[in-house]
């Protein structure tokens, strides 16, 4: 602790600058890493927020995947002497008409028995409406608000809010304020209550409920009465404790913890080479100062505690200031992670405060400690080898590094015969992971090497271009490799994982258009909401007849789509009729005779899994798939499987004839109309609007805007991805500004001597730029050509065990001619500063140095 | 005190150099020597050994009866810790440091508690002039002082063996005197064994015995011409 | 509200004991006292909440049947906001009635669910339970003594639900005239605990059927209290079986 001070704090005050950039790659790596989990985390905290405060007393919940089930089912399960009280629920989120206001999840309960699980606690309202479920069940345009959202609308009892319903356009009435605690602050107080049986009006529901919550006798055991419910419904239906819900939504949000934790990985392993590289150039500055304690007696592994007591208080510090910027990213994304996990998976939560965790906290910190320690191991190791004698002697290098050159090249090259057999290899998932990072492991351990190859093809044109500072600057690379290769690395790296990303993307969006030019063809979308994921709001089926009768419409299929859960993972199945369906659009298949597949599915023999149904769960053609419904498990074997994109967890399409078989359920989600020959769109779909616009909630969609909607959809999600990209180029600009520092004080003095025997400063001046110019182009070819090899691994790896999509492999060339220009700009600006500083000092202190 | 026996060192690289060609020295304890000889003779080669900062290509080194040939570097570096003090002739203090914690430092290395640093740090520190200097940066004291203050953190622990290269090598002639006279006040005060190589035949003919290297090989062993006068008392040089 | 108070004199009571058999006998004959083929009533109801608010509701009230296997039917008139809304009720002798919900702005019929019963009948110190008939096999009397109440002698009989019979009161106490066996008193308790006492005056003569016609319930937890009074009280009007069904309910 005393050397530490004594030794290390002094260097640390010296060179701040460096030391908080250096810092900056563990702050970045903690904060991505803490901001994202903790915005992941709020939502879900959110979403388990709102489920408890709805559950309420409500010991179980029983439900039937996204597909509700008939009224019936709750006699069924009040009859059971073990339930003390079972009450309907449907849950609807609904944007209301009121400004600023988004989204109100309506809670449609059936008040005379509700009260027996939930606290209203109504603070104002009609006398009668408080303790009188009456009048309120008479309206059904009744509405209970909360208190927040009450005053940030200034709506009193008898207010109106605005809701387009299945009936068009309605006003509600408020008939009650609840306290803005407990179940009023679910959904962060935007929530409503409504009488289930208006609410099964307003949403289309049918004679349908969502969920049942039920609260069992007094000395029954839950899971006693859980296991009795179970066998009396039948394995259509879940039967769950409301927490359970939470883990569901955790597991349909696991891709985007996965995403998380790869950008926090990256920024980390990225800020580990800046922190390598600054123990490195640290460990050269301070070899006198190594060489004097050696003399005087210190132990090696005295030397190499100071420096890696330097680690660890490094590690300390960029977790904690990491921890801080996490923190604030949070409070930034957790709205907008709310919003894009709300409109990809339909799932209603309202994240308005971060939760923070502390064993997340912890593990972050340890996180960037353990990290920014391995990072100063070999430089730490190395001080220890610091040879006093040379060490003390004016003017030497001493080579730390030859013996371990030669050991590098050689473990690098043993690396990269494991790599390419495990690409070989690569059909077995564990060893394809392990190809990707031995591959990793050999580019950085070669990195010196290629890097040193690279600065001598560059020197020649770079003699030509400016034949003193030309020669210089490379010179200066291939002098001290070290100084350098750790910048060069991180760049690398972090090109290496744009153009993987890249390449990523641009795959995901060919495949995207390509499904969607096959999949989604019809001229119009008849959809009861404004986007097609949202499945609150539904259509009776008896609607499509009248959508026929309407002059230019050609042809109108009947889809229904919702979310349930095959083997504890969840999958959208759509519900159309394969038969028509067909006619117009031909899935790609993968697996399977096409002629064949479509007629068995559409007999109800089988079904449909789309291909990324298949590759994440691992199903093959034949296999038959336990499918529950509310009439039982259903078993169909999977007859094709087809390019579908419809869903990240997959999906499966059966033939709508079994799902109102098997569910009893008539309505439809989606309406895909096809215009008659010579129809205008614009004109069907003012017709269409006219019919059922007072009538019915709907929103026509064109072709055009519902490929708009999923472009933007897919955008949002890469937007995430994005952030990794800034995250990497930023951390590498550190290490390009960091060398760059070191190398000027580094040469401190040949830069003296240049400007003694008479170089100008602007010759100075374009030494440094020029070598900040080629640690870029280093990087970025290093980079480029490493990132060929990324991108292969990345759609091996997110394709497959990710998203389930089998993508193209093609460089991102494109992104590639914007990164040149970026980086190599980026570099020269990171140049200017050192470089000031460079040719300003006193040439008489530089000539004195050291 | 300090044997030699048969002693090489040979610099292997592009051109093989012979440093020190089977040198056989044999210093008793409380003799003050000095090392004498042309750049490149190998004199810092020989203090380097007799340090333990290096280890010899062949032949035996015995430093107060421990043998240093074979031993671990962490042997070594005990051994250098508690039986050798290191006078440089560019002090090699450290610059961020105050007087008093270059003093201190290699007794933090020895992990000894605070008081006893303190007490000692000043101790020394007094025992070489600098009471007053002690919260002074080195940067902020004279070349005679940094000397002093790198004397003092040289005799921390009260080795029985000072080593110094140069020590006033880098100081005006004046201030060349005080530091040698120090030395050799210390030296009787103390009863170290002083090894110093010098340029400076002055310094080189106040020691007790001189020995005189070329080549690697030693070419003279005397009695100093001067040894017997107080150093105070020689003339002084310009 | 309705149904209980309506019932007051009569029916409620009921009977059975095996002990006392002295006990079911004066319920059993309050009970025959009170019987009637059918009863056609209109009700005002007030509320007086804890905080001396008071709320106004009317209806209209039509019962068929003999008591513990009736039907009645209850249609509110006012306030304006829950005018058309009816409730329909099945008593079973040897079990909970079965209670639906008609409201017209919805067009749905709601069934009241067993488990609900204990709840508060619409905003009034009722609740759906004190709405039923029970026949006196139902429970177990024991005769608890003789005293003055209302200035009138009467007996003092405590009652408890039948082992397997499902009541949110484990116990009750009947006040029960001895001159005309018109109960004016019942006092129902949870766990010895009182939870509600409904206490029946202005005892008139109707149709040769002995009523108190005016009742008030205390909700002796919230301290809130609601009395309700019968107007133009009719008894033995022919009445149709088929108006006292799902259809009839849903035809308003």
């Amino acid at each position: 602790m005393i050397l530490l001070r004594l030794i290390s704090w002094p260097y640390i005050r010296k060179h701040a600058l460096r030391w908080l950039l250096t810092i900056a790659g563990i702050v970045l790596g903690v904060a991505v890493f803490v901001g994202m989990h903790t915005a992941n985390q709020s939502v879900l905290y959110a979403f388990r927020q709102t489920v408890d405060r709805i559950a309420g007393s409500t010991q179980l919940q029983i439900s039937s995947g996204e597909t509700g089930f008939d009224e019936n089912v709750l006699d069924r399960v009040q009859e059971v002497r073990e339930v003390r009280v079972a009450v309907p629920v449907i849950e609807a989120v609904v944007n209301t008409g009121l400004p600023g206001q988004g989204n109100l999840l309506i809670l449609g309960v059936d008040m005379t028995g509700d009260r027996g699980l939930r606290q209203y606690d109504l603070e104002s309202g009609d006398e009668a409406v408080i303790d009188d479920p009456l009048v309120f069940l008479a309206q059904p345009d009744s509405l209970i608000i909360t208190d927040t959202f009450a005053k940030e609308n200034k709506l009193g009892i008898g207010g109106k809010v605005p809701m387009s319903t299945m009936e068009g356009e309605k006003l509600f009435t408020v008939r009650g304020i609840m306290q803005s605690s407990g179940l009023a602050s679910a959904f962060g107080g935007n929530l409503a209550i409504m009488d289930i049986y208006a609410a099964q009006k307003v949403f289309g529901r049918g004679r349908r409920f969502d969920r049942i919550d039920l609260a069992v006798q007094e000395g029954a055991r839950v899971e006693d009465v859980k296991t009795k419910l179970e066998a009396l419904l039948g394995p259509g239906f879940q039967v769950e404790s409301p927490s359970a819900r939470g883990q569901q939504f955790e597991s349909i949000s696991r891709i985007y913890a996965l995403t998380a934790n790869i950008t926090s990985a990256f920024a980390l392993f990225i800020g580990m080479f800046i922190i390598y590289n600054t123990f490195q150039i640290a460990v050269t500055q301070r070899r006198s100062e190594i060489g004097i304690l050696r003399a005087l007696g210190a132990t090696r592994r005295q030397v190499r505690t100071i420096f890696l007591g330097e680690s660890v208080v490094a590690g300390l510090l960029g977790s904690s200031l990491g921890l801080l910027l996490g923190i604030a990213i949070a409070r930034g994304m957790t709205g907008y992670i709310g919003a894009l996990l709300g409109e990809v998976f339909g799932i209603a939560q309202k994240a308005e405060q971060i939760s923070t965790n502390p064993a997340l906290m912890i593990f972050a910190v340890v996180l960037g400690v353990i990290t920014s320690v391995v990072a100063a191991f070999i430089p730490a190791r190395n001080a220890a080898r610091v040879d006093p004698v040379q060490a003390l002697q004016k003017g030497r290098y001493q080579q730390l590094s030859a013996g371990e050159n030669r050991v590098r090249r050689i473990t690098a090259l043993a690396v990269t015969i494991l790599a390419a057999v495990c690409l070989v290899l690569s059909r077995y998932r564990l060893l394809a992971y392990a190809g990707d990072a031995l591959a990793v492991l050999a580019v950085l351990l070669l990195t010196p090497t290629l890097a040193q190859w690279v600065a001598r093809a560059l020197r020649p044109l770079l003699r030509w271009l400016r034949p003193v500072e030309g020669t210089l600057a490379t010179d200066s690379l291939l002098q001290a490799p070290r100084r350098t290769s750790g910048a060069v690395a991180a760049l690398m790296l972090s090109l290496a994982l744009v153009v993987a990303l890249g390449g990523l993307t641009r795959a995901s969006y060919d495949s995207i258009f390509k499904w969607l030019g096959v999949a989604l063809n019809p001229d119009l979308f008849i959809s009861p909401s404004q986007s097609l994921t949202a499945r609150s709001f539904r259509f009776p089926g008896s609607m499509a007849e009248q959508l026929r009768a309407i002059p230019g419409v050609g042809e109108v299929q009947s889809v229904r789509d919702s979310r349930i859960q095959i083997n504890g993972a969840p999958v959208i199945f759509v519900a159309a009729d394969v038969q028509a369906l067909v006619q117009r659009a031909t899935l790609p298949p993968t697996a399977g005779d096409p002629k064949q597949m479509y007629r068995l599915t559409g007999e109800g023999k089988g079904v449909l899994a789309s291909d990324n149904f298949a590759l994440l769960h691992g199903y093959k053609l034949g296999d038959v798939l336990d499918i529950p419904s509310p009439r039982g498990v259903l078993h169909l074997p999977i007859v094709g499987i087809v390019v579908d994109y419809s869903d990240q967890q997959g999906s499966i399409l059966m033939d709508r004839s079994v799902y109102r078989r098997y569910w009893n359920d008539d309505t439809v989600n989606i309406f895909r109309v096809y215009l008659a020959r010579g129809a205008a769109e614009v004109e069907v779909k003012r017709r269409i609007l006219e019919r059922f616009g007072a009538e019915r909630r709907l929103f026509v969609l064109t072709n055009r805007d519902v490929r708009q909607y999923i472009v933007r959809l897919t955008d949002q999600w890469f937007g995430i991805t994005y952030v990794q990209i800034a995250v990497a180029v930023l951390v590498a600009l550190l290490g390009i500004v960091n060398t760059l520092i070191v190398s000027i004080t580094d040469r401190r003095r040949e830069l003296g001597v240049l400007q003694a025997v008479g170089g100008l400063r602007n010759q100075i001046r374009g030494t440094i730029w020029l070598e900040a110019l080629t640690i870029g182009a280093v990087g970025l070819i290093l980079g480029l050509a490493f990132g060929a090899l990324q991108l292969y691994y990345s759609l091996r790896i997110t394709g497959e065990d990710l998203a389930g999509m089998r993508l193209d492999y093609e460089y991102p060339y494109q992104i590639c001619l914007i990164l040149v220009p970026v980086i190599l700009a980026v570099a020269f600006v990171s140049a200017i500063g050192p470089a000031e500083s460079a040719v300003r000092g006193s040439l008489v202190e530089a000539l004195e140095y050291e | 005190m300090i044997d030699l026996a048969k002693v090489s060192k040979i610099f292997s690289g592009k051109r093989q150099v012979t440093a020190l060609e089977e040198i056989d020295l044999a210093i008793a304890r409380g003799e003050m020597v000095a090392i004498i000889g042309p750049s490149g003779s190998g004199k810092s080669t020989l203090l380097n050994l007799i340090g333990g900062l290096d280890t010899p290509s062949s032949g035996q080194i015995e430093i107060d009866g421990n043998r240093l040939s074979g031993l671990p570097d962490d042997d070594l570096t005990r051994m250098r810790r508690d039986k050798i003090g290191f006078i440089f002739q560019f002090f090699n203090l450290l610059p961020t440091l105050t007087c008093f914690e270059n003093v201190a430092i290699p007794l933090h290395l020895r992990g000894w508690q605070k008081k006893k640093i303190d007490e000692r740090a000043k101790e020394l520190l007094g025992m070489v002039g600098l009471a007053s200097r002690i919260e002074h940066l080195p940067e902020e004291l004279s070349g005679g002082e940094r000397q002093r203050c790198a004397i003092a953190r040289a005799l921390s622990v009260y080795p029985p063996v000072l080593l110094a290269d140069e020590p006033t090598g880098n100081l005006d002639t004046h201030t060349g005197a005080d530091i040698l006279k120090l030395i050799r006040d210390l030296h009787q005060r103390l009863g170290s064994t002083v090894l110093i190589v010098t340029h400076d035949p002055h310094v080189a003919e106040s020691c007790e015995r001189v020995i005189a290297l070329c080549d690697g090989r030693i070419v003279e062993d005397r009695e100093g011409k001067n040894r017997l006068l107080p150093a105070a008392a020689q003339p002084e040089v310009r | 509200m309705s149904k209980t108070l309506l019932v007051a004199g009569c029916w409620w009571l009921v009977v059975a004991a095996v002990c006392a058999q002295d006990a079911r006998q004066i319920v059993a004959e309050s009970q025959k006292r009170g019987l009637s083929r059918s009863q056609q009533y209109e009700g005002t109801l007030e509320v007086i909440g804890s905080g001396n608010k008071i709320s106004l509701k009317r209806w209209t009230y039509e019962r068929i049947g003999s008591y513990g296997s009736s039907k009645a039917i209850l249609r509110f008139t006012a306030p304006a906001e829950v005018k058309g809304v009816a409730l329909l009720i099945v008593n079973h002798a040897d079990r909970a009635s079965d209670q639906w919900m008609w409201t017209p702005a919805l067009e749905r019929d709601r069934r009241i669910a067993l488990q609900d019963r204990s709840t508060r009948f619409f905003g009034t110190d009722f609740s759906f339970e004190d709405l039923e008939e029970r026949d006196v096999n139902q429970f177990d009397y024991k005769l608890a003594g003789e005293e003055t109440f209302d200035g009138q002698p009467c007996w003092k009989i405590e009652s408890k639900p039948k082992e397997g019979k499902s009541s949110q009161y484990t116990s009750s106490v009947l006040m029960i005239r001895k001159d005309n066996y018109v109960v004016i008193q019942i006092e129902n308790f949870a766990k010895e605990k009182l939870v509600r006492r409904i206490h029946y005056s202005d005892v008139q003569q109707q149709d040769g059927i002995w009523v108190g016609r005016t009742t008030e319930v205390l909700d002796a937890n919230r301290g809130s209290r609601t009395v309700l009074k019968l107007e133009k009280l009719k008894y033995n009007l022919p009445m149709q079986e088929e108006s006292f069904t799902l259809e009839a309910l849903r035809r308003g």
